[in-house]
Parts: structure tokens; sequence; C-alpha cells
């Protein structure tokens, strides 16, 4: 069995028309650029579509005549929160799909093997310490790593983590991380710092800002770059360790480099716009339906969706009424029917 | 007999020997009466006592600062929440009455579930708990065989009640039909002032029970849409839903608030974080300089509390300055004196109406003391 065969098999399984992978990767790389423009474009405060392309040049420096309000909304509110979006999606949907690939399995997400727990309860201490955005972002990484390490050491069988010990150590270490969230709430001032964490725990862009979205961006290119550049090593890994290390891979060094940027993107999110589930599981299955599972494409594929996901998501949540729907909820009541349906699918013809 | 049972029949009947020999002697300290007393708590239960409530453990927030409202000190306190302790010690009240800092907090704990074996050791005659929090919190209260008044929260007509039960169960019925009068008095006074203003007149007034985490305002059916009403104003978000309502930073430009009223939970949040907010920039209130503190006295004046007519002729000053004229000082001194036998100081008024924060804000040099005039 040739790798390419392995690794590639809806290229080599069937036939496509030369003008099929162009049209579908130009419909991938429009669809978070058509979502976020038109996104622009709507919101609780009414904006004409006109308002918002003047502002916007105003935004880039040309003399326009904009109200005061209206460039607010688009370059203070809704550009930033949108941004954030994209960022948020499509660092999610990478480090999921990098998970998958190198727990070699694809039900791993950040949610299911804890560590966004872990990143909650790093996060939820720094806001009961109130270390600001910088101790929260610290926070959120070093327990997501902690518990991205537990959950490995934990499942791992010969060299491998097979599902069931995946699913296991993901729920124990889940539900470690959940208690000692519980705990910071427990102590947490009613008054003050508990309605904070709470809210922060449901996940929501509401507080989006400039400043928020350079920090979530700039580790979101640091840690999106080192997994794109890896695509190619976590096929290798997904083929298994002695496989990998018979192809001359340094598999330990590379498995840690992977994790340590997918847990650096789930933390980043976690830090600006707190827990957002279902994503990072969610949008890389839709993208191997679309592109097969190879990560050299698959990585790509499922930043760019989640990334257009996120904010259609997100404008639900900040339309659809007055008050904000926690994303967390929304993403959760779209992610679980929907991986149940993909579950159903694509389980019948065996995960590829 | 139980034990408690037994002893608090003996309390019963020390106390009464001791009120007929003192009234023998012509010597009654108070009108207190040895009959049982009956009052009717929010749940809808009939609860008795021996006698007016000695010995009270309150474990809503606000109804310890609510106790010392209607008796005029703290002597009936017996254990409280530790919320209520902040409340009490790190204001006013605790100024006035220093020995609530050796009041026990520890008779409840997370969910406002009480802590009996704590509240066994105080041995109170009477224990307050909420009534819609569920049955969860009250049933181990009943087994452990207290005596228990449950209180729900959110309106006038509540609060109210809360005023009527603590009088009657303590004995100051004469005290608590006076603060319902003033209650009741204040209100006709302002709805009077306020009753030919147009829809138009009326300045759009946000609250904001949170704003450093999120955004949360008070919609319709909270007490603070009940009291902006009220005062001559009109609260845009109450259209928009009930309750409380968590929003974005666009919703706020929608409705283009001409006064934001600001929470006095968030013990950092000040008027100079929303002038500061680059996001609100165009918003009228901040344009205006209409962005207020809610004031804190013997509780916060937020929620419905015992000094709540203060707190709707302050509000009521700065939605209507034309129409709404009183000396609130002054006043804040008189209602002190009869509430709670206290004559607060220039410098603790200041603190009350968190001069140090309002006071460069519009119509806020009404508020002054004479040295800031």
């Amino acid at each position: 069995m040739s790798l390419a065969g392995t690794l590639g098999r809806s290229a080599a399984g069937r036939r496509e028309p030369a003008w099929r992978a162009p049209a579908l990767w130009g419909g991938i790389a429009a669809f978070p650029l058509v979502v976020g423009l038109m996104s622009l474009g709507i919101g609780r405060y009414p904006v004409p579509i006109d308002q918002v392309l003047l502002a916007l040049a105003a935004g880039s420096g040309f003399a326009v005549d904009v109200p005061g309000t209206v460039e607010r909304v688009v370059l203070l509110i809704r550009l930033p929160r949108i941004l954030e979006g994209l960022v948020i999606g499509g660092g999610l949907a990478l480090a999921g799909a990098a998970l998958q690939g190198v727990f070699r399995n694809p039900l791993v997400g950040p949610q299911i093997i804890g560590v966004s727990s872990g990143a909650a309860f790093g996060g939820a201490l720094a806001l009961l310490l109130g270390l600001g955005l910088a101790g929260l972002m610290a926070g959120a990484f070093v327990f997501g790593i902690t518990a991205l390490v537990i959950v490995f050491a934990l499942s791992r069988v010969d060299g491998r983590s097979p599902v069931l010990m995946l699913v296991l150590a993901g729920v124990v270490t889940g539900a470690f991380f959940a208690a000692l969230v519980s705990l910071v709430t427990f102590l947490a001032d009613p008054n003050d710092t508990l309605p904070a964490i709470v809210y922060w725990l449901m996940g929501s862009f509401a507080t989006a800002s400039w400043p928020k979205v350079g920090l979530v961006a700039g580790v979101t290119a640091v840690a999106a770059t080192v997994l794109m550049a890896m695509r190619f090593r976590i096929n290798i890994l997904s083929l298994g360790d002695e496989d990998a290390q018979a192809l001359g891979i340094a598999v330990e060094p590379t498995r840690w480099a992977i994790l340590v940027a997918a847990t650096a993107l789930v933390a980043g999110s976690v830090a600006v716009a707190g827990i957002i589930g279902w994503v990072g599981l969610v949008v890389p299955h839709i993208a191997r339906m679309l592109v097969g599972p190879d990560h050299r494409r698959l990585l790509p594929a499922a930043a760019l969706l989640g990334a257009g996901y996120m904010v259609l998501v997100d404008n639900v949540a900040r339309t659809a009424t007055a008050s904000e729907i926690p994303l967390g909820v929304l993403t959760a009541i779209i992610g679980a029917p929907m991986f149940a349906w993909l579950l159903r699918r694509t389980q019948a013809g065996g995960w590829t | 007999m139980s034990e408690p049972l037994r002893r608090r029949a003996l309390t019963a009947v020390a106390a009464s020997a001791a009120i007929a020999l003192a009234g023998a002697a012509g010597l009654a300290p108070t009108p207190a009466q040895a009959d049982p007393v009956t009052i009717a708590d929010q749940n809808g239960a009939t609860v008795t006592l021996d006698g007016p409530a000695e010995r009270i453990a309150t474990i809503p927030i606000p109804a310890a600062s609510m106790v010392v409202a209607i008796d005029g000190g703290t002597d009936r306190l017996a254990g409280m929440h530790p919320l209520s302790k902040t409340a009490l010690t790190e204001a006013i009240l605790g100024e006035f009455f220093p020995a609530s800092v050796d009041i026990p907090s520890d008779v409840v704990g997370q969910g406002f579930m009480p802590n009996v074996e704590a509240l066994l050791a105080l041995d109170p005659d009477l224990v307050l708990q909420w009534a819609h929090r569920g049955d969860d919190i009250l049933a181990p209260l009943r087994n452990a065989g207290f005596t228990v008044a449950a209180l729900r929260y959110g309106t006038e007509e509540l609060t109210r009640g809360w005023i009527e039960m603590l009088g009657t169960a303590t004995g100051n019925a004469d005290k608590a039909a006076e603060l319902i009068a003033w209650r009741e008095q204040a209100q006709a006074e302002i709805t009077g002032l306020m009753a030919d203003l147009s829809a138009a007149d009326r300045p759009r007034t946000v609250y904001f029970l949170r704003y450093l985490s999120e955004l949360r305002v008070a919609g319709e059916g909270t007490y603070n849409d009940f009291y902006i009403d009220l005062a001559g104003g009109t609260n845009p978000a109450a259209a928009d839903g009930s309750g409380w309502l968590t929003v974005n930073p666009e919703q706020v430009l929608a409705w283009d608030p001409e006064v934001i009223l600001l929470n006095g939970f968030e013990d950092d949040l000040s008027p100079a974080d929303v002038y500061a907010n680059p996001l609100f920039a165009d918003v009228t209130a901040i344009r205006d300089r209409r962005v207020y503190k809610v004031p804190l006295g013997g509780y916060r004046w937020d929620p419905p509390n015992q000094e709540s007519p203060l707190m709707w002729r302050w509000l009521a000053m700065l939605l209507q300055p034309e129409l709404a004229d009183w000396p609130l000082r002054t006043q804040i001194v008189e209602a002190y004196g009869w509430i709670y036998g206290q004559t607060p100081t220039e410098a603790q008024i200041d603190g009350i109406l968190r001069l140090a924060m309002n006071g460069d804000a519009a119509y806020y040099d009404r508020f002054a003391g004479d040295a800031g005039r």
C-alpha cells in the first residue's frame, strides 16, 4: 500500500472533474470572507450598507463624511467582534483537526479530551485572583496543557490511544477540572467576581475589542503557522508511531510540538472569549467530507470553514434578540445534533 | 417536648414573669406583650412566635439591614448572611453600630443553604429564609425545629410586606407602619409630580446591574424599572425583554440612553469608566454627563430596601430636575434620625451619595453639602 494511497483515499478512489478542485477551494476560501463582510452589515443598531462601506473607508484613512456613531458601531464594535470570531473559529477548528490527527482519533476535540475544562479552570482562577487579560491567557494555557498531558498519559496503551481509553481519560480529566471550576465559583465573591466568571464560562464575543483581537490574532498566527508547517508530519503521525519512526520522523518531539500549538490556539480563544465548545470537533469533520483526510488539505480547509462558521453562529447570538444568547449554548445546540448526524453518516463507512 | 422547644417555653415563661414584675412596678421598658405573635409569611404559611422575636437569624441578604431599620439597632440580629455582614460593616450602619462586627455570619453556605448546626448554636427564635428558591433551603430549618418565616423579593408590595411582617414579629408594629406610610407618601408625592409628563419628556434611563464583566441591564418587571418609571424616566430596555438582560454595546447605542445608572455592587465601577469608553462616546448620557453611580446608604439603594423613598427622590431630582426638588441631605438626616436613631455627619452623607464619583456629573451640584456649594 502506497503512502499516497493511504493518505488520500478520495484522490485515489475516484476520478474527479478537473474544474472541481479549484471551484471547491474557491468556495472554501470565499466562505469566511463573504460571511465576514456580510456580517458587518447586520446588528442591533441599524446601519445602512452604504454607511457601513463609508465607515470602512473612513477607517482606512479616506476623508469621507460618516456619522460618528456609525463609525464607532462598524469600526469599534462589529469589526473587532467579527475578526475575533474569524480568528477564534479558524483556530479552534484547526486545533481540532490537528488533535484528531495526532490522537489518530476523530472523536477528539478540545472539549472531549478535557483541554477546554483545564483552560476553563486556569482562566477562572485568573479571574478569581484578578490577574487581567495576560493572566487569563497564561492560566488557560498552563492548565490546558496540564489537562492534555494527563489525558495523553492516561490513554496511552502500547503507543496508541484507543478510543475507549481516550474518551474515558477525557471524561476523568474533564470532570476533575470541572470540579475545580466549581470550587473557584464557590470561592468567588457573588457581588463581582462570580458573575464575571459565570458569564465568561458561557463564552461570548460581546466584549470584543481591538486589544483582544490583537492578542488572540498574535497567538493564533504563531500557533497556526507551526501547525500548517507540520501538516505533512501530522499525516505521517496518523499512520501510527512505528510507521512514522520508520519513515524518519522524531515522533515524540513532533507530537509535542503539535499538541502545544493546538493547546495555545485553544488557550488564546478561551482567554478572550471564554469556553466555546463543539467548533473544534464538528468543523474538521465537515472539512474532511469536503476535501478528504489528507492533513495538507484538511488543515487549511478546517481553518477557513471554522472561521466562517463561528461568525455565522455569533451573528445569531448578537442579533436574534435584544439580549445576547450565550455562544457556548448556540454552538452546542447546533454542534451536538450535527455531530450525531456526522457520526451516523461517516461511521457507516468506517472512519477515514 | 424537645429540648429547644422546652427551652423556648421556659424563656417565654421567664420573660412574661419579668414583664409582669416590671409592669407591676410601673417600669415596663417596652410595650412588649407576652401573648403569642402571629405573622403570615410570603409563602402563605402562618408563623407563630411565643412573643416578639428577640434573636433573629437572617439568610436573605437584604433582610439583615431591614431588621436593623425596623428595630433601630442590631440588638435582635443573632446571625446573618456573610454578604449581609459586609454590607453592614463596610458601610454606614457599621459606623452607627460598631457591635455588628461581632454578629456571626457562618449560618449560611453556598446557594442560601442554611448551616443548621451553626444556627442551633445561636438559638434564634426566628429564622428568615427565601421563599422563592425552592424548598430545599427551607426544609432543613423546619426539620431542625426552627420557627421560619419565608420571604419573597423584588417588588414594592413585597418589600412593604417584609416591613409589616418584621414589625409585627419584633413588636415594632408602629415603626413598621411609619416606614410603610413614608413609602406611600413619597410614592404618591413623586407620582403626582410626574403625572403630567408626556412620554417624550421622560429621559431614556438604563440601569446597569453589570458593566465591567458584561453589559447586564434591568428589563421589564425589575424593581429598577419600577423606580425609573416612578421617578419620571422611561426604561428603553423594558420594551426588549423582562428581567435581567445581557446585551452588546450596539444594543446600548440603539437605545441611546439619556441617563445611565451604575450598580452599587461592582466596587471598582465608577462613572469615569463609562465616560472613558470610546464605544459610548456619542451616547447622549455620556455627552450630557448624566452617568450616576447609585448611592449606598443603610443598604445599597439599587434593590428594594428600607431607604427606598430617598432613592426615588434622588433619582427624580436627576431625571426631572425642573419638577423635583427636595433638600435631600436634610431628608437623609431626618430619616436616619427616626429610622436608626443616628445622625450622619456631612462626610458620611457625601459618602452615601457618592459625591467623589458623581460630583462632577450634571445636576449633581444640588446634592453637594454647604461646603461644596
